[in-house]
């Protein structure tokens, strides 16, 4: 009789293992669900709203050609690319970008591996020592983390492998550790969400930012543009509350329960990328507030955060173009013949607002 | 691999051998599942490198098996402190957190050379560690929830100490501190030598010394346990506390190896770690489990994540199907045999 309850107490465990194993199989499912419109609709707009240039390579900035880096020129066609994504694939902007390099090298018939992430930074540097020793020539890397990136540098090295990061930045030298960086210029984003939030709430009151994900070089950059821009251009405007996000639109929404509960006469909200942005639009919902109580400012330009500017819930959008399919194989296939490729290529990113949201929408992503 | 069957003995539920009135292993089919909990794992990891092998010529590699072998160190250093804590019954969700927690110390404290590189996270994680085991042992809380909310307050100390993680703390590149996460001895990573001693050092203190036997009586019937004289309160502590040593030590380790400490590792690593300790044929009921399962757990975890990359062109969504739906099997196939065990 008493060693009953030990024994109902062990089923519930085993019940408990059996949940958490199968909860870890159900989670990409649901990740996936989040965006039904967005994947195969990307590859065919890829084109006319790629990515363009701010400074054109050659230009002003440092340059990299193969001879500095060391290794030796091959024909992309006949290497093997290995890209490795940070993020699961569960916000638009990445869903965006690896179907671009996916349709990019379906275009130039180049033999592309992937690897994901899921947001685990151990998993990216062991992803990335997989793809080399899987046989890659050239890498694209997405970094989850700007730092932490020594194993993966050294692989590449003893190999001569090239290597490209898109989005983010890791924090080694160019043209030694890596060769480029393709990238949007975040200060500017800042700066730019900071003019339109100045713009929107007349450069008065108290406003929020909620921060990206920690230890990487976008959240610090998009939070340095947009807090200088404010200081200099409109003391007014006071930062009352700054809180993570982690760049994930429930985190937004809980950040911004709080913040309406603690803050209750918050103009405005600057959310660091679009999904935190939206999650900030479902909190003021929740609150009983209307579109336009308080200005949100965003940066991205996903279809869901421009349809929100029409709705009138969100008041600029500034776009991240995530695109980098075409310039990321151009850049690889320059360097591979010998040609200087610049070692930071920055690209020229849009805006949303009101004027334009209804007739863009069909740039947004 | 005879060390396996003593530990199964040892770690039997008292309840069903008193009733049964015959010693295990008495019928052939008991036996046979027996075997089968206890090196299904291994036979799994033995058949899935075999089918790797064959059909990616890639897989074989002394690259390929040496950075499966170094980057699966860490985990495999957590999981051995979960291993303590799992053959208890208990349950650490601390240790992802203490990881990433101890790498930030570690690299902060590389600056004053090793010797705090390396204590400065042992002396954090193992005190966090052994306040988790008090708290468990002392006043009777849930596990699950004294080591949640340490996993919560762990990563609140990480954060404060990055300013919300946003600054991370480099290694000197040649400093002796890195040197140990980044040389090899005979082709193979020192984290990784570091890591098999361990193991070693923990199977013989689970096996051959006096704590050992505690750790499995607790698990196996903590009122049993307690009648025997088994100090049932202080063993809880230990383990708790291993557990918080082995998460930091993972930690620093794994700094040295990044030269950096990476402010946003470890979160769903305790997950990590408790599947590949279920795998490796630990019951989460406690009593029963071995660390050569352990370590064998963590080895498949890596090459199913490796046979991904191989193939490479998997959707990153079904990536995470195929190695939850690959969990899911083992864990049921291990309570079915688990099950038949008591049974029979």
């Amino acid at each position: 009789m008493k060693h009953l309850a030990p024994q109902r107490r062990a089923r519930a465990r085993t019940l408990l293992t059996a949940g958490l194993v199968t909860s870890l199989a159900l989670m990409a499912g649901c990740a996936k669900s989040e965006d039904d419109s967005g994947g195969d609709k990307d590859a065919s707009r890829s084109a006319e709203s790629g990515q363009v240039v701010a400074s054109p390579s050659g230009g002003s900035g440092p340059t990299c050609g193969i001879d500095a880096y060391g290794g030796k020129k091959l024909d992309l066609k006949s290497a093997t690319v290995g890209f490795s994504q940070s993020e699961k694939e569960a916000n638009p902007f990445r869903i965006a970008e690896t179907a671009s390099l996916k349709a990019e090298a379906g275009k130039r018939g180049v033999k592309l591996l992937t690897a994901n992430a899921q947001s685990q930074f151990s998993k990216q540097i062991s992803d990335v020592q997989d793809l080399i020793a899987k046989g890659a020539d050239l890498l694209v890397i997405a970094p989850l983390n700007s730092d932490g990136w020594e194993p993966v540098l050294r692989s590449a090295a003893a190999k001569h492998i090239p290597i490209v990061t898109v989005d983010r930045k890791i924090n080694a030298t160019a043209c030694k550790d890596y060769v480029s960086f393709i990238g949007s210029d975040f200060v500017e984003q800042g700066r730019r969400a900071a003019d339109r939030m100045i713009e929107a709430t007349g450069g008065k009151g108290e406003i929020a930012i909620l921060l990206g994900a920690a230890g990487n070089n976008v959240t610090t950059e998009r939070t340095k543009g947009f807090e200088d821009r404010v200081k200099e251009k409109a003391p007014g405007l006071k930062i009352v509350f700054r809180q993570t996000g982690d760049f994930a639109r429930e985190k937004g929404q809980s950040v911004t329960e709080n913040l309406i509960q603690s803050k209750p006469g918050i103009k405005g909200i600057y959310a660091e990328n679009d999904e935190m942005g939206l999650g900030a639009v479902n909190a003021l919902k929740g609150a009983g507030k209307k579109p336009g109580d308080v200005k949100i400012v965003t940066i991205d330009g996903t279809r869901n955060a421009v349809q929100g500017i029409v709705d009138g819930w969100i008041d600029g959008v500034i776009e991240s173009n995530p695109r980098f399919g075409p310039l990321a194989f151009q850049t690889l296939n320059s360097f591979t013949q010998g040609q200087k490729v610049a070692q930071d290529i920055v690209i020229q990113d849009s805006a949303y607002t009101k004027d334009n949201a209804k007739a863009d929408l069909g740039k947004a992503y | 691999m005879t060390t396996g069957t003593g530990e199964a003995t040892m770690g039997t539920d008292t309840a069903a051998t008193l009733t049964d009135g015959e010693p295990l292993g008495a019928s052939r089919s008991e036996r046979l599942s027996a075997l089968a909990q206890q090196h299904g794992a291994l036979v799994t990891l033995v058949v899935a490198m075999l089918v790797a092998s064959l059909s990616f010529d890639t897989f074989l590699t002394g690259d390929n098996l040496e950075n499966m072998a170094l980057s699966s160190a860490f985990l495999a250093v957590v999981a051995l402190g979960m291993t303590f804590v799992i053959i208890t019954g208990g349950i650490d969700l601390s240790v992802g957190s203490l990881f990433a927690l101890g790498g930030v110390l570690a690299a902060w404290g590389s600056r004053y050379g090793t010797v705090v590189a390396l204590l400065l996270p042992l002396a954090v994680c193992g005190l966090i560690g052994l306040v988790n085991g008090l708290l468990v042992a002392r006043s009777g809380l849930a596990p699950f929830i004294v080591t949640l909310a340490a996993m919560l307050g762990a990563r609140g100390l990480l954060l404060a100490l990055t300013d919300e993680g946003s600054r991370t703390y480099l290694v000197a590149k040649d400093s002796f501190f890195a040197k140990l996460g980044q040389d090899s001895l005979l082709g193979v990573g020192v984290p990784v030598w570091i890591t098999l001693a361990l193991f070693v050092l923990g199977a013989v203190v689970l096996r051959r010394t006096r704590f050992g036997q505690y750790v499995y009586a607790v698990g196996g019937n903590e009122d049993a346990a307690a009648l025997m004289g088994a100090p049932v309160a202080r063993t809880k502590v230990s383990v708790y506390a291993l557990s918080g040593l082995c998460a930091g030590l993972a930690g620093a380790l794994n700094a040295a190896w990044l030269v950096s400490g990476v402010t946003i590792l470890g979160s769903g690593m305790e997950l990590e770690a408790i599947s590949a300790v279920v795998i490796g044929g630990c019951l989460l009921t406690g009593g029963f489990g071995y660390l050569s399962g352990t370590l064998v757990g963590v080895a498949l975890l890596k090459v199913i994540q490796n046979v991904i990359n191989q193939i490479g062109s998997l959707d990153s969504a079904y990536q995470q199907v195929v190695s939850g739906a690959f969990l899911a099997v083992v864990v049921v196939a291990q309570t079915w045999l688990g099950r038949r065990q008591r049974v029979l």
